[in-house]
């Protein structure tokens, strides 16, 4: 009797030690071992511009990712999840964006990642994920990557000349063109696209000049040679400040007769340069925040509703992340999951909506897309030339 | 004379000229006091939203020249007072302070005009022919008033009372005490007739370059690279220092290309910290 009442209600030490252990090596074990608390969520890992140089864009960035999360959401969510949206920063070092990417994928076990960010934190992205999990890259950059499991909806080198060039040639002759961008890849590989295609046009170029990224850039000096050059077309590839800076000095110098296609001319630079100071200057991106169709109409009403007065502006870099998060509901709800191969599947052809136009995804896993060619005189966007379902020109297999 | 080559030499005197306004503040901040203010650039762009307040507002660009003079005069004043006063003799302590004021000023403007650029318009459009070349009007005017006006005060600094106070203070503060200068007095002032230049700087640059609230930081190291060079605490290595740099950057631009200049003028910054960190017309 003694026996067995001891071994009830006093348990050996052994057997109390190992239980009180077993429970706090429940309670304390990392997320991948527990049973996953929110598994009835579809969530979606966004890196915006929170810091970093390009931090301007950042507000509008989650803005309008928000935006397209609570139209997802309406609709029915993704596979009959409602969608959570996770923001992090993509203005870091690749090595802090790749701990990011990772902390996602293993901890927060995120459905899928949505990038606006440069070109060498998605390499390092793409690197840490290694296809694990399907990434979508929104902003306008350079082409070239061909990571398996890694959907590109940015606008391309081929895109955005292949109608810019052709009409500029015919409105202000391409005989002569002068090249001015940062000293990095975006400009280089569209000048390398653009020469290819000058060449085509019957045209020469007479000048080639890479200014530092990130130094304090005066352009004076360079803008008094390209005046002496005196060339038909100016193709700018520089970016942010310098942008600003170039036009406003080419203006101040009466060079503004001279036509010039700018490759990231959206409305906070434009801002920048100021109304005076946009003549004969010229944009070719996949959206304007002003382009008049039913559909941007329509976003621009959903987007002060949600937003009010206090609305960070709308431009190209923002309406990114929210065709980033419409493209992923697309996807997902065909493949009916986020599985990777499922994804891949489903999103060959897939067309979906984006405020600027209809995109369809194709085999090289780019978009096609709905182009506009835009004069910017008068401190404006006015489109004036559009193309639907421009090619990629990107070679992915 | 070739239209070309004149324009280039043209536009060699605006970079010194510039870098001169630029440096200014902070020459006489750094070479006086011996105050590293790393929020120098913050006090330009103050200037630059004062010019960007007149705007929006329709004001005369004119009149940004007294704001300007009343918000960096208003913050150099309360910085002196908080911040540098008790750290005079702490030089690395004040560097991290500054720095934390410039992050600061930034933040704090971002957070009322927002981080994009706002656009001032030129207050003199137009260009002005110069001997068969055709120069910005702008330019021209800041060319032509800069050099009476930095004239002025060099004969101010040279001749008056209040110079000689300076000059004393900045060779020997214990005897300048000894014989009645009041030091903290004469420091406080100074320190805000720096950041009065600072702003009058940012008023002239806004036109120039739009501003926005990171524009402070570009500012800051081309000033620290004359300073470095021309020397600290001397009025001729001022202009020497911004000649040399400022220069420099722009003929090599003109001839070459904008990347080589840059990298001259980091190469010859090195050259300096390395072998010469008092610069060449060092008086401290």
């Amino acid at each position: 009797m003694k026996k067995f009442t001891s071994t009830l209600i006093k348990p050996t030490r052994r057997q109390f030690l190992t239980s009180t252990a077993g429970a706090l090596a429940l309670a304390s074990a990392p997320a991948i071992i527990r049973p996953a608390k929110a598994a009835d969520n579809f969530k979606i890992g966004l890196f915006a511009a929170l810091t970093g140089p390009a931090s301007l864009f950042g507000p509008t960035q989650k803005a309008c990712a928000e935006l397209a999360v609570d139209q997802v959401n309406a609709a029915g969510g993704i596979n009959d999840k409602k969608v959570e949206l996770i923001v992090v920063d993509g203005g870091v070092s690749p090595a802090d964006a790749a701990k990011t990417g990772i902390r996602l994928m293993l901890n927060e076990q995120v459905d899928f990642v949505v990038g606006s960010h440069d070109s060498a934190v998605r390499q390092a992205l793409v690197a840490a994920f290694k296809g694990k999990l399907p990434y979508v890259y929104t902003p306008i950059y350079e082409g070239n990557e061909c990571a398996p499991h890694t959907y590109v909806i940015a606008d391309t080198p081929p895109q955005q000349l292949d109608l810019a060039l052709p009409w500029l040639a015919q409105h202000s002759g391409m005989d002569t063109v002068y090249m001015i961008g940062n000293d990095y890849v975006w400009p280089q590989v569209l000048n390398k696209y653009a020469k290819g295609m000058i060449a085509k046009l019957g045209g020469k170029v007479v000048g080639e000049e890479y200014m530092p990224l990130g130094a304090p850039n005066k352009f004076e000096e360079v803008v008094t040679r390209i005046k002496a050059a005196n060339p038909k077309l100016v193709f700018v590839t520089l970016v942010g400040g310098d942008n600003v800076n170039f036009n406003r000095t080419f203006a101040a110098f009466g060079a503004d007769k001279i036509t010039r296609l700018s490759s990231l001319l959206e409305e906070n630079t434009l801002l920048g340069i100021g109304k005076e100071n946009a003549n004969n200057l010229y944009g070719a991106m996949s959206y304007y925040a002003n382009i008049e169709t039913p559909r941007n109409a329509a976003f621009k009403q959903a987007y002060a509703a949600k937003f009010g007065a206090k609305a960070p502006n709308l431009s190209l870099l923002g309406e990114d992340c929210y065709a980033g998060v419409k493209f992923t509901a697309a996807v997902a709800n065909k493949a009916g999951s986020a599985n990777t191969a499922a994804v891949a599947k489903a999103a060959l052809n897939l067309t979906f909506e984006a405020p600027g136009g209809q995109w369809t995804m194709r085999a090289n896993r780019h978009v096609d897309k709905d182009m506009h060619l835009a004069d910017a005189t008068g401190g404006s966007f006015k489109v004036i030339k559009s193309v639907a379902n421009m090619a990629s020109g990107q070679t992915c297999t | 004379m070739d239209p070309l080559i004149l324009t280039q030499g043209l536009n060699v005197l605006f970079a010194v000229t510039l870098l001169v306004i630029i440096v200014l503040g902070l020459a006489v901040v750094f070479g006086w006091l011996g105050v590293m203010n790393l929020a120098h650039g913050e006090f330009i762009m103050l200037g630059a939203y004062a010019a960007v307040f007149t705007n929006q507002h329709g004001l005369p660009f004119i009149l940004a020249v007294p704001l300007a003079m009343l918000v960096c005069g208003t913050v150099g004043w309360l910085v002196e007072r908080i911040l540098i006063r008790p750290l005079y003799a702490r030089p690395f302590d004040l560097l991290l302070a500054t720095w934390g004021l410039g992050i600061l000023i930034r933040e704090v403007v971002e957070a009322f005009y927002g981080g994009g650029f706002h656009n001032v318009p030129v207050p003199v459009a137009g260009a002005v022919d110069v001997l068969g070349a055709s120069y910005p009007a702008y330019r021209l005017l800041i060319i032509a008033l800069a050099a009476p006006l930095i004239g002025l005060m060099l004969w101010w600094y040279l001749k008056s009372s209040t110079g000689a106070r300076v000059k004393a203070m900045v060779g020997n503060p214990e005897l300048a005490q000894a014989v009645g200068i009041q030091t903290d007095v004469l420091a406080r002032n100074t320190f805000i007739f720096g950041s009065l230049l600072a702003g009058l700087a940012g008023v002239v640059i806004a036109p120039l370059m739009s501003a926005n609230p990171y524009m402070g930081l570009d500012f800051v190291i081309t000033a620290f690279f004359a300073i470095i060079v021309g020397g600290l605490g001397s009025v001729l290595g001022l202009f020497v220092g911004s000649g040399i740099i400022g220069g420099l950057d722009s003929v090599v631009s003109a001839i070459l290309n904008r990347t080589t200049a840059y990298l001259l003028v980091l190469a010859i910054a090195v050259f300096f910290l390395w072998l010469r960190p008092r610069g060449i017309f060092s008086r401290v």
